[in-house]
């Protein structure tokens, strides 16, 4: 960063630029643009950030991102306690949720096994996975990762261990999108598509 | 399939090119150091998404355009069939981003990033591969023959990957397992822990590397066949050339007790590819202690080769240059004639001053085949390299410093 630059706008260029997916270019564009934007947004923008941390906490149960713990969907007894959708991220709970078309609880693994990149199972909430089966013997356990290599091989680990359980475990169909035409379908998706066919 | 247009900008010596290629046969003569490899060298990456250049990508930028603020190349084809058929656009836009890997603790210097575009729509890079064939003949052709197991997979994985998008896509997860599995039996060797995490590698390298194996054996057969025909031609009959698949693992090494064929040797040809899968599974649980000491994966389709025998005779060792070159350049004949097998279109032919290598009758075997495809792209540092019948035929072209005059007279 060149010495020109006060030390305060070198050093948020600096900061958001370790952001995942904004580079040298959009943060030093982001960092002058608080600088002259007059509403305030840059004193909100920090006390959002400072609240990040002290006003969050994870959920003990799903391990989601909450303000108390328990967070509000395994505080809702009107949700099927039995059942449990194991995601990777929380973001997925939202996605999940959006749907509307989900009444059980969840378990966020904070991310997905990858030996290149070190995470190994006890990197993820696994090991309390295996404690909330055992102790709380859910009926279903629904694997939600994604279908991605890492994804596929975190299922297929926590299918292993909790094999022995006797908790039922399915893993999420997966499907065509929704409006996807059948013949512009690539072969893995359609071949999956077909894998996870049912009964009509 | 042929290449109607080129157009370079920022690409190597290329500041800017525009070049219309409706010709069957254009050859490019030119002075060393002008520009004639780096051309096809374009065309290549157009093709299969890849330099055959060995080298980092940032090298492929024009150094004039390494000082501006926003440093790029744009390499883009237009391939049609012949007739009026609609022309497909591919486009490459290599980039240099200074921004370090994220993650990365920087320090690794600016990254190139490679955006394709097929007729203006992002795609991945592997989606280019297969709609504009090529095969590519270099003078270093000759290494294939001599050098390291390596160049000859990736010599096989650039004709399989334009032949077929199942086998492409089945060796980049197939590279993307063996990185992860790697990584793991690293960690297993090192700090111990539940092995049993291997499984599902396991299971997804046999998956993806029961393709691998398969499909290279059954080309490997079919290069053969075919190189084993121009070998005869290019020697006037007075050579034998043998192509033979070495695998890993090598059903003729393994126990035959374990395979599920009760005692035969595993034959990939004849096998079904979950029968491959099934086997080459076996053999990795079966190995799986070795591995583990190892902290690497020992064994499978990446640690492949070629065997090149004259008379029983391994060229590798025993060839002379003449010879390795001469089985390099029949290889590689057979690849033309396995591509139009497999596609039922022939593919573009790019021959880079190859025939001033060449004695007379391996010369009359390259012509000929020169002469049976749609559309060769040939370069030459001497004009008397070509017969005036075949000149007369082509269009031409002198290079110079990066920039194409057409020749007439
Ligand atoms: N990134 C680059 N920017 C500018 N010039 C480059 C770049 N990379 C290579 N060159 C130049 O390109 C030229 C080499 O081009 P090329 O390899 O195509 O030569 P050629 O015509 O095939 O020569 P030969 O007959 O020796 O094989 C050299 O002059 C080299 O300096
Ligand atoms: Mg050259
Ligand atoms: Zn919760």
């Amino acid at each position: 960063m060149s010495q020109t630059l006060a030390r305060p706008v070198s050093n948020l260029i600096e900061l958001l630029s370790r952001l995942p997916g904004i580079g040298p270019k959009t943060a030093s564009r982001l960092t002058f643009y608080l600088l002259r934007e007059p509403n305030g947004l840059a004193e909100a923008l920090s006390t959002a950030l400072a609240a990040l941390s002290v006003g969050t906490v994870l959920c003990q149960r799903c391990f989601n991102i909450a303000e108390q713990s328990p967070c509000p969907i395994c505080a809702d007894l009107s949700r099927d306690q039995t059942l449990i959708c194991v995601v990777e991220e929380p973001m997925d709970v939202l996605a999940i949720e959006r749907t509307g078309a989900y009444r059980g609880i969840y378990h966020i693994l904070h991310g997905a096994l990858s030996p290149i990149d070190g995470v190994y199972p006890e990197k993820l909430r696994i090991a309390e996975l295996m404690e909330r089966v055992r102790v709380g013997e859910p009926r279903e356990v629904i694997l939600a990762t994604n279908p991605s290599l890492e994804g596929e091989n975190t299922a297929a680990y926590i299918y292993q261990q909790l094999q022995t359980s006797g908790v039922s475990i399915t893993r999420l169909a997966r499907g065509l999108p929704v409006g996807g035409d059948l013949e512009y379908t690539d072969e893995v998706t359609l071949s999956r598509a077909l894998e996870g066919r049912r009964s009509m | 399939m042929r290449l109607n247009h080129l157009s370079l900008t920022n690409f190597r010596n290329y500041a800017r090119l525009e070049l219309g290629l409706s010709d069957r046969l254009t050859v490019f003569q030119g002075a060393n150091a002008q520009g004639k490899t780096n051309l096809l060298e374009a065309i290549h990456l157009l093709a299969t998404g890849r330099s055959p250049r060995v080298g980092a990508e940032r090298e492929l930028i024009n150094w004039l355009a390494l000082e501006s603020s926003l440093p790029y190349a744009r390499l883009v084809a237009e391939i049609g069939a012949a007739g009026d058929a609609p022309t497909e656009r591919l486009e490459v836009v290599l980039e240099l981003a200074r921004t370090p890997a994220p993650g990365g603790g920087g320090g690794n210097g600016p990254v190139v990033r490679k955006q394709v575009r097929i007729n203006g729509v992002p795609k991945r890079g592997l989606d280019l591969i297969g709609r504009l064939r090529v095969v590519l003949f270099l003078p270093e052709d000759v290494s294939l023959v001599a050098g390291a197991p390596t160049e000859r997979r990736r010599y096989l994985d650039i004709a399989l990957c334009q032949i077929s998008a199942s086998y492409c896509r089945a060796l980049g997860e197939y590279n993307k397992v063996l990185s992860q599995r790697n990584a793991l039996l690293r960690r297993l060797r090192d700090e111990g822990g539940d092995s049993g995490q291997l499984a599902f590698w396991d299971d997804q390298a046999a998956e993806h590397g029961s393709v691998l194996l398969q499909r290279r054996a059954h080309a490997v057969s079919e290069l053969n066949r075919l190189a084993a025909e121009r070998q005869r031609d290019l020697t006037g009959g007075a050579e034998r050339l043998q192509l033979g698949y070495l695998p890993s693992p090598d059903p003729a090494k393994v126990i035959a007790s374990r395979s599920a064929t009760g005692g035969d040797r595993f034959a990939f040809e004849t096998a079904a590819r979950e029968q491959t899968a099934g086997w080459l599974l076996a053999h990795l649980r079966a190995t799986r202690g070795r591995d583990v000491a190892a902290g690497s994966s020992l064994s499978g389709p990446h640690r492949d080769d070629m065997a090149f025998t004259v008379e029983g005779h391994d060229l590798r060792t025993f060839g002379s240059r003449g010879q390795q070159r001469t089985a390099a350049l029949a290889l590689k004949l057979a690849e033309v004639q396995m591509m139009r097998e497999a596609t039922g279109d022939m593919p573009l032919l790019l021959l880079d001053d190859v025939m001033s290598e060449l004695d007379a009758i391996r010369r009359r075997t390259l012509l000929d085949a020169l002469a049976q495809v749609d559309q060769a792209l040939v370069t030459t540092t001497d004009w008397d390299d070509f017969t005036p019948e075949l000149l007369a035929q082509a269009r031409r072209w002198q290079v110079a410093q990066g920039a194409l005059e057409r020749v007439t007279a």
